[in-house]
């Protein structure tokens, strides 16, 4: 039945111009077959054809194309959320995790033969606060995108809002990583590796943040409209 | 009437569709088309992110349920939607009362 098509043809097309979490999309897809099923079967309750029903429920719902930014906005913004919710639990509990592991097995981290030089307690310091900082601005994030969405301001610039936030975050977070374990290097490297337990954290630790960066650049990609 | 003047009142259409009970999405926009006589036009497919939104925001929850024998999510208001659905009618009748002031057509108030 030719007619049978048309609702199947206008998901597909739909479904072709978003990118997002398969989940949300998923279920968007599926609330948007069944409001054009149902729309379709009321204009066949008022005497259409099979296909003239669908024709007009799609015709009813919108063009395509501007459909799929109200939906991209949305996919966009569930992407954004979850990594910021990512970002506010895995950061903090990163550090954590590597602050216990590196109490256990090297003890004071201050111990050095000679004093750490100023610039390095600074790069420590700012390290430590980076993890809370980035924690913070995560969930500052999510209360105004909360606020932010009783209001005109539309689903693809909170979804924008939310990736240049992740973005920024992870990358302190990453640069806090990174800053420490080269200073360290520079300072003393036999340090880096005097625990295999605390490097393997250390490592474990780059890859949360390169992980989180990943999902940070899509929040981008998803809010690209 | 079209969407574009729609869009700016869409959020506290939907609020108000669901202030006497839960509803899956076709079935709002029925209740939108039916409550306004037909008049109000806008593509069916913005509801959905609209309604999206505002769950979002906290102002409804959804949920898939059974509604006559089908699978289907529905949406209804939460206590802050209800908050947030008084204040736009408190809102859109002070400003009704403004505007049908000046462009309803009766007599001017004399200048004092």
């Amino acid at each position: 039945m030719a007619g049978a098509d048309v609702i199947d043809d206008y998901v597909t097309a739909l479904d072709r111009r978003l990118r997002g979490p398969d989940p949300v999309k998923g279920d968007l897809l599926a609330e948007a077959r069944d409001s054009l099923h149902d729309a379709a079967a009321a204009h066949r309750d008022r005497g259409l054809g099979e296909e003239a029903a669908q024709r007009r429920a799609v015709a009813e719902f919108g063009p395509v194309t501007a459909i799929a930014r109200e939906y991209q906005g949305l996919l966009g913004l569930a992407y954004g959320a979850r990594t910021l919710r990512s970002v506010m639990l895995v950061v903090p509990l990163a550090y954590v995790m590597w602050e216990l592991n590196r109490k256990f097995w090297i003890g004071a981290w201050n111990d050095f033969d000679a004093p750490p030089p100023d610039w390095y307690l600074t790069i420590a310091r700012l390290n430590d606060d980076a993890a809370w900082f980035v924690a913070g601005a995560a969930v500052l994030a999510l209360l105004v995108g909360r606020r932010l969405a009783r209001t005109t301001v539309s689903t693809v610039t909170l979804a924008r809002l939310a990736g240049v936030v992740a973005v920024v975050a992870v990358g302190v977070s990453l640069l806090g990583n990174v800053a420490i374990l080269a200073a360290t290097a520079y300072l003393d490297a036999a340090r880096l590796l005097m625990s295999p337990p605390v490097a393997g954290a250390t490592v474990v630790s780059f890859v949360i943040a390169l992980r989180l960066a990943v999902l940070a650049r899509r929040c981008v990609a998803f809010s690209s409209v | 009437m079209k969407s574009d003047a729609l869009r700016g009142h869409l959020d506290a259409l939907l609020l108000a569709t669901l202030d006497g009970g839960q509803l899956h999405g076709y079935a709002i926009i029925e209740a939108l088309q039916r409550r306004s006589g037909g008049a109000l036009d806008l593509p069916t497919g913005t509801v959905y992110p609209a309604l999206r939104r505002l769950e979002t925001a906290g102002l409804v929850a959804s949920e898939w349920s059974t509604v006559g024998g089908r699978q289907r999510r529905t949406y209804r208001l939460t206590k802050a939607g209800q908050r947030a659905l008084a204040a736009e009618r408190t809102a859109w009748r002070e400003f009704t009362t403004a505007i049908e002031g000046v462009l309803g057509g009766g007599p001017w108030p004399a200048q004092t």
